[in-house]
Parts: structure tokens; sequence; C-alpha cells
């Protein structure tokens, strides 16, 4: 049963309400008056620099840590009530943490009876290709073969909520490539999912909306079209010796090259092979990119002053 | 809990350097006490042997077990993932540790019945069941504390000498000596009462009443060893 089916009739909740949320190491203060929401069915992307506070933000709203002050609720619950939310979600750790002397399948097992869900282990496998290691101690899988186990004990049961840390690191292509399908087969079928990656590609392609942390405070948020209409996209080529320059107020140097930031890409990009066609002008290596989300983790990683995120 | 437990015995009993430290090397000790106890009675009494032998293994097979099993778990971050569940975390730390008490006592009772089959059995043995127990419990709380100050399973090899090999001389010198002289220290010293009672118990000759009391000071060691391991006890490996 699904939480918006659930709470029908109730007032509305999202499945993680995080408000205000401070986390602080002694004098260290990790994450800074954190807010956000996420819906049911949502894939939505926390990601950060090295250090940004996104690790200890996700350990309070799993409820692994206590957030210093603030308030994370998940299923209109506190994270920390074991009990009440842990058989409803399932948590792929950053970090394997199964123990070498048991089996795959003794694995698999203990995790998923310890979250009060049932399942088969045989089909949780199967999503990994870990059927024929099903056997196989822990102690003898190589690390991507790790982080599928671990996988195959997060999506157990079909969760209702799903929190997925660093998931493909050491992944090889065909693994990671079933590992999406079967994220998106559950959030087929309702399932939210929570995600941090440093692949920004993955996060692009996957995930409905991003957040950005910075230094412990979240930066910008937003689809991906939000996050990256604040910035310019770029439009590059180079000019024979003694061509004229376009008379785009925009274009300058860079390198040997020139560049052309433009928040109408399309339009611009057409006047300037209007104007060169008119000229008989040729653009050497032309390319209109638009903007990236590493764009916007770089502007990010450079801009002093914190944006209003709520 | 249960499966918790279930993949702990199958866990200590596919490890082959836990099930040397855990049975074996108990077991053998054991064995040279029972074998040599007519020398050891000379010196003591049988109660002092029994008394050896309960704390041989509740510092070897339990306590040191423990501590190897907690911080080898932690290091591996077992125990994030077992909180990552819906269990709780008394649940996880009973199962962690009942497959580690229950082969203790199963050994304990193993080699204290052979000892008794060769040297008589003891004067009282409910007494002597309560003071094992009491002994246990006390053991098992310091391996909680401990394990809090124990990086990894090698490191388990320093960090647990100095409680085992503590309560073992304790329990040497109370046996051997008797709680004529010293009494106060002999008692309040952890594993000394315990020591006490259960050379009465085995011996005979002491009134209840007058062995009741011993079980406070074993049970003030157990609350001390609780409030260590509530302060100590960490789930995570440092960063």
């Amino acid at each position: 049963m699904g939480y918006a089916e659930k709470t029908s009739g109730a007032p509305y909740r999202p499945v993680i309400d995080v408000d205000r949320l401070n986390v602080s190491y002694g004098d260290f203060h990790a994450v800074k008056d954190l807010s956000f929401r996420v819906e049911q069915g949502e894939l939505y992307a926390l990601l950060g620099t090295n250090g940004a506070g996104k690790t200890s933000a996700l350990e309070v709203i799993e409820g692994h840590r206590r957030a210093s002050s603030g308030a994370v609720r998940v299923f209109g619950e506190s994270p920390a009530d074991r009990r009440a939310v842990r058989p409803r979600m399932g948590i792929m750790l950053q970090e394997s943490g199964f123990s070498a002397d048991l089996t795959v399948t003794e694995s698999v097992r203990l995790v998923g009876r310890l979250s009060d869900r049932s399942d088969s282990v045989d089909r949780v496998l199967g999503i990994v290709d870990l059927a024929h290691k099903a056997a196989t101690r822990v102690g003898q899988l190589s690390g991507g073969e790790k982080r599928r186990l671990d996988f195959a004990t997060t999506v157990y049961g079909r969760p209702e909520l799903i929190f997925l840390d660093e998931p493909t690191t050491g992944l090889d292509i065909q693994s990671r490539d079933a590992l999406w399908e079967a994220v998106e087969e559950l959030r087929g079928n309702g399932s939210t999912v929570i995600l941090t990656t440093h692949y920004l590609e993955e996060a692009q392609q996957h995930a409905d909306r991003i957040g950005l942390m910075h230094r412990g405070a979240l930066r910008s948020q937003g689809t991906v079209a939000e996050l990256t209409r604040k910035l310019p996209a770029a439009i590059q080529f180079s000019l024979s010796p003694g061509a004229p320059v376009p008379p785009l107020g925009a274009a300058r140097p860079a390198g040997p090259a020139y560049q052309i930031e433009t928040f109408e890409l399309q339009a611009d990009l057409k006047r300037l092979l209007d104007w060169a066609d008119l000229h008989d002008v040729d653009l050497h290596g032309l390319s209109a990119a638009p903007t990236r989300l590493d764009d916007v983790f770089r502007a990010i990683e450079t801009d002093p002053v914190p944006t209003p995120t709520r | 809990m249960l499966p918790i437990a279930y993949s702990e015995f199958a866990q200590i009993f596919r490890n082959r350097a836990v099930l040397i430290s855990n049975l074996v090397m108990p077991l053998v000790a054991s064995a040279f006490f029972i074998y040599r106890r007519d020398m050891f009675a000379q010196i003591g009494s049988l109660g002092y042997i029994a008394a050896v032998l309960v704390f041989t293994v509740g510092a070897f097979s339990l306590y040191t077990t423990a501590v190897t099993t907690l911080s080898a778990r932690r290091q591996d971050l077992f125990l994030k993932r077992l909180r990552s569940t819906a269990a709780g975390d008394p649940a996880i730390l009973s199962g962690l540790t009942l497959p580690v008490a229950l082969t203790a006592f199963v050994q304990v009772v193993v080699i204290l019945g052979v000892f008794a089959v060769v040297s008589g059995r003891p004067a009282n043995v409910a007494l002597l069941a309560v003071a094992i127990l009491a002994t246990f419990v006390m053991m098992l709380a310091l391996a909680l504390a401990t394990a809090g100050l124990t990086g990894s399973p090698e490191q388990a090899q320093v960090t647990t000498l100095p409680i085992s090999l503590a309560t073992i001389a304790v329990a040497s010198w109370v046996g051997i000596t008797g709680t004529e002289s010293f009494t106060l220290l002999k008692r309040l010293l952890p594993g000394g009462s315990a020591t006490e009672l259960i050379v009465n118990t085995w011996n005979g000759g002491v009134p209840l009443a007058e062995s009741l009391p011993l079980l406070a000071p074993t049970l003030g060691w157990v609350v001390v060893a609780i409030v260590l391991a509530l302060r100590l006890f960490r789930w995570e490996p440092r960063r």
C-alpha cells in the first residue's frame, strides 16, 4: 500500500520532510538549516562536493544519526523509530557492511528478515545477476559484486522508499544499466528514491529534482531544467585570420576560440549562422552546448552567496 | 534477535581463529587444571579450581570472543548494516552476543560437569549457577565496554588482556589465599566476591546467609560494567 493511499483523506504529507535540519560535530557545523521535501514516486538526488554535508544529512534522514536541531519526518514518523519506518524503506549504504563469513543468500535473507519485508531471495539475486554466487561467501566477492549484493538487499521486498548512496561506484556499465532498470521498475510501482552520487550524468538522467549542497547548506534545488536555466549556454567557434568578428556583443576570445554565452541558445545560434552566411565567414569547430549540471555544480562551488532554497 | 543469533553462530563456526580462541584454548586450559587437580587442590581447594575454570571460560570464551566479535562486526560496518533494518539496538546486541554467551555457558557446564565427576559434586548447585550467571553477565557487560575502546579484532588481542588477566589473577589470589586477610579489598575487586561465592558453593560448609551477600559486589560490578558499556560502546568505526 502506497503512502498516498494510506493517508488519503488525511492532511497532505510528503514522504520525506526535512525542516531546518542542523548537524554539528563539536565546533564543526556539517549541515546548516537544510530544508526540503520529497514527494511519493519522486527520485530526488542530493548532490554536493566532498564534505558538503550530504552524508550527514542522509544519515539523519535514514535514522542512523541524531539531528543537532531541526525536524525530519519520514512517512510522517521520526526516522529513528525503526519499527515504524524501516519495513517501508531500503537503504543502500555507501560501504557494503556485510560479514565476510556469510554467504550471499544468507546475507540477503538476514537483512530481509530483519527489515520485516517478504520477498524471494532468488528474485533479488536475479535482478543483480548474482544468482550463480548464491552459495559464495561475501568475503570472496569482488567490490562490484558487493555493491550489487547491497542493492539486492535494498530492493528486497520492494520497499516504498529507497536510499541509494553512491549506488554505481565500482560497477561496470552492464551492472549500472541493470541497477537503473530495476530502480525505474520500482518507481513505476510508486517507490520513492533518494540518491547521492558523484556521477552527475546519472543524476541528470534519472532525477526528477536535484538538491545541490555546498559547505553544509542547500544552495539550489529544482529540476535539471530549472537548475541549468540559471546559467548561460555556450556557443564556441574559431575564425580564420582576418575574418570579421560577429557583432554579437557577448562574443569574446577564449584562447584561440570565440565563445558566446547565451540564455537563448536557439535564437542566438540562428543569428550567428545567418550572419556567417551573409558575410561568407567560416565558423571553424562550431559547437553549441546547453548548460550542463557540471556547470551549475562548478558555479555553486565558486558562488559565495547562499541562495534561498524553500 | 534470533536471525542475528543464527547468523552469528554460523560466522563463529566458520572462522577458525575465533573457533580456536573461543573453544579450543579454554578447553585445553581447563583440561590441564582438571588433570592436575590434586596439585591445585593442595594450593587452594577444589572450589578454587572450580573458580579458575569458570573465570578461564568467562575471560576467554566469553569476554575476549565477545570483544573480538563486536569490534570485527563494527569494523566491517556489519553493525551499521543491522541498524539499517527494523531491528532495535537491544535486539542487535542480544543477537550478536547470544551465541558467544551460549557457547561459553555450555562449555562451563561441560567442564564443571567433568570436574564434578572426577572430584565430587558441588555442595550448592543452585547458588553456584547464580554465581556463574552473575559472573558471565559482568564479563559480557565489560566486553561491550571494552569493544567501545577496541578499533579492530587485531586490537582486541591487546585491549582484552588487562581485564581477562586481572579477573583470572583475582580469582587465583582469592581462591588460594581466601578472604581472611584484605577481606574488603578482595571482595570489591572485579570477580573477587564471585570467586569466594564459587569456592563456598563448591566446597560447602558456609551458611547460605553468609554466601548470599557476596552477590552484591558482583552485581555492583555488573552495574558498573553496564554504565561503562553505555558510555563507551560505539556502533560505527571512528572516522
